[in-house]
């Protein structure tokens, strides 16, 4: 029954392996991804589990007693904590001081009384404030580890001789709203904004490539460039249906996005309702100005680069494989704003990430949490002087025979443009 | 009277391959003038530049004495090209096909319904010209693309193998409306081909090229008279050396 399934299978792998775009789609790009992706993670960690070697924390010591100062002891003779002495009247200059230290994680308020209920046998109070920098992997793990050497030193003294009561300094104002709880609703924005730019920034390129490829697929370009229209007009007609129906599947998405923050937020219940409007980590009007025009000038990059990179292909299969490609640096940012901060990665890693266009867009998703408007709006800046490049020498391609000449011929693991040849 | 094409040198070099070596030609105006030869002779390497898709490498090639380099926009508004084995947008359908293809051309609304309509009679595909071009046999598509390339009246029409892959029916039909076009409003035609019916039927005057180089021009029966063949498929191998 299977007689010739031999000859086959003979033909399908030499047929499959010998295709080009298999063989780099299939097993030299996982084989450089994978690496790739997990020196990116690894370094995250890495650098997490750096920053969480030391832990810088401000005491305000309101009480001055004998228990506050046994306490202030107790924390300084950890090894890998840093206790800065706060010197301040009143919590909200305590957390201005504490800012000044940008290693400064948490702050310990000692109210006055402390030492005077403990000697009593009263239960005390202490209060936590960790700082929300809206940064990913870090955030809220020096809380966790300050929360569990108070917990120590409470069993040392007596069981719940004093309790913790866990606060949140969010954008420079001490909320009492636990760490724990801010982070859960944040974090799913954190990694589901970037997500969604990066399908968004995909699906776009897609579009734009499958747009030009067709046309010299279905044999339609030759006959559009030569009617009395100005190439760049056609160049530009095709971006903006492409933009058209990106931002139409922008709009799904973000539908689709705004009904999964909806059941999650839900899913929360009562005690996780935090209200992020009131803590000023809802997106403002700002925001979202800056992560519509980051996304928009990413967008037209984006267009620009898939439109130039399909010129050198000959039909949609080719288009598509070559686009997914440059899905790497895209995937790369990516990664980067759901689980590291940038500003702690290691240089050469750091100029790779700022050198990125689409950083940029994650950055500005970001900004409503991290504050960081200044990278966000430069980065637009950025994007667009490379959108304007881009789509410099996509209109020179247009201009040009290159459009209908030029190809892309992959040999041996090396990409290399091959001189056209006559059909005539 | 003026030259509808005058090509002149022509040499167009692709890496190492010399794909026209001075190449040239004239078509008077209201003239049909074929170009004849082998596969990778160079008949659609010289189309592709009369129809400012393609530069010569060196030489000229001018249309109406507009320069096809210089001054390509001015020669776009004189032409209709139809490529060989062109596509059209398969989700559109043939009406809103030939619309899209109009509004490039016509001064208004008016001009552009009696180019429609024109193009309706050419391609004699009646109502389905409402469906989706994706629903056309391959012969329905093409006399829908010459349509669109005379709709217009153009000045120049160049036409690259305007009946490729076509069957004896449709091929009949083709040649019909081109022969007729150019009698009825005087469009002058460039065009290429493989058949040799084809080229004796339709065509004034016709250049033998092979390697990039004119062998012979003339009309189809002088070429015959010259090269003492009975007709043009025997003339045709007798030059490229197959006979």
């Amino acid at each position: 029954m299977l007689k010739g399934i031999r000859n086959v299978v003979s033909k399908e792998l030499k047929e499959l392996l010998r295709d080009p775009k298999i063989l780099i789609g299939m097993i030299i790009l996982p084989l450089v991804m994978f690496p790739l992706l997990g020196m990116v993670i690894g370094t995250s960690i890495e650098s997490t589990e750096q920053s969480l070697q030391t832990i810088t924390v401000g005491i305000a010591d309101f009480d001055r007693g004998e228990w506050s100062k046994n306490l202030t002891r107790y924390l300084s003779s950890i090894g890998n904590v840093v206790v800065i002495n706060i010197t301040a009247t009143n919590l909200n200059e305590a957390v201005a001081q504490l800012q000044t230290n940008p290693k400064a994680t948490d702050l310990i308020v000692i109210p006055e009384g402390f030492s005077a209920n403990i000697s009593s046998h009263k239960q005390a109070t202490i209060e936590t404030y960790s700082v929300y920098s809206g940064k990913g992997l870090t955030e809220g793990a020096t809380s966790s580890i300050i929360s569990q050497l108070l917990a120590q030193y409470n069993r040392y003294l007596a069981p719940n001789l004093f309790k913790t009561e866990a606060g949140s300094i969010v954008k420079g104002q001490p909320r009492k709203i636990d760490p724990r709880a801010l982070l859960q609703v944040t974090s799913s924005q954190v990694f589901v904004l970037p997500v969604t730019v990066s399908i968004l920034l995909m699906f776009t390129m897609q579009i734009a490539a499958t747009s030009v490829a067709s046309e010299k697929e279905e044999k339609t370009l030759e006959t559009l460039l030569s009617l009395p229209i100005d190439r760049f007009t056609i160049l530009l007609g095709k971006m903006t249906g492409s933009i058209v129906v990106a931002a139409v599947s922008a709009v799904a998405y973000m539908i689709g996005f705004n009904y999964y923050m909806t059941s999650i937020t839900a899913g929360f219940g009562g005690q996780l309702s935090v209200d992020l409007e009131a803590l000023g980590l809802a997106p403002s009007l700002l925001s979202y100005v800056l992560l519509g025009a980051s996304l928009f000038v990413a967008i037209l990059s984006a267009l620009a680069l898939a439109v130039i990179l399909s010129a050198f292909t000959e039909d949609v299969r080719s288009a598509q494989s070559y686009i997914s490609y440059l899905y790497i640096i895209i995937m790369f940012p990516m990664l980067l704003a759901m689980f590291s901060d940038i500003n702690t990665l290691p240089l050469a890693l750091k100029i790779v990430a700022y050198a990125i266009p689409y950083t940029y867009p994650m950055l500005a998703a970001k900004a409503a949490f991290t504050g960081e408007y200044l990278v966000a709006t430069l980065g637009i800046l950025y994007v667009a002087l490379f959108t304007v490049i881009l789509l410099y020498v996509a209109a020179r391609l247009f201009a040009t025979e290159k459009i209908l000449t030029a190809k892309l011929r992959i040999r041996g693991f090396g990409l290399r443009r091959r001189e056209p040849t006559s059909e005539a | 009277m003026e030259d509808a094409v005058e090509a002149k040198d022509i040499v167009k070099q692709f890496g190492e391959i010399r794909a026209l070596d001075r190449l040239s030609f004239q078509v008077k105006e209201r003239e049909i003038y074929g170009l004849i030869g082998p596969n990778g002779a160079g008949k659609t390497t010289t189309i592709r530049i009369a129809a400012t898709l393609i530069l010569p490498t060196s030489g000229s090639l001018k249309v109406f004495g507009h320069d096809a380099v210089e001054e390509a926009a001015e020669v776009r508004k004189l032409i209709t090209y139809l490529p060989e084995e062109a596509g059209a947008y398969k989700n559109l359908s043939g009406y809103e096909y030939l619309r899209f293809m109009g509004k490039f051309r016509a001064e208004n609304h008016f001009e552009l319904e009696k180019m429609v309509k024109d193009a309706a009679e050419i391609s004699g595909l009646g109502d389905r010209l409402k469906d989706k071009v994706k629903t056309y046999s391959k012969g329905m598509r093409r006399r829908l693309l010459v349509a669109r390339a005379l709709m217009t009246k153009p000045r120049l029409a160049i036409l690259d193998e305007p009946t490729s892959g076509l069957d004896v029916i449709h091929s009949f039909h083709v040649r019909g409306v081109i022969k007729r076009f150019v009698e009825q409003y005087g469009v002058t035609v460039l065009l290429s081909s493989h058949n040799m019916l084809e080229v004796e039927y339709l065509c004034d005057r016709v250049a033998l090229i092979n390697r990039g180089r004119m062998v012979a021009e003339g009309t189809p029966e002088d070429l015959k008279r010259r090269l003492n063949v009975a007709n043009l498929e025997e003339g045709f191998a007798k030059v490229v050396g197959f006979a």
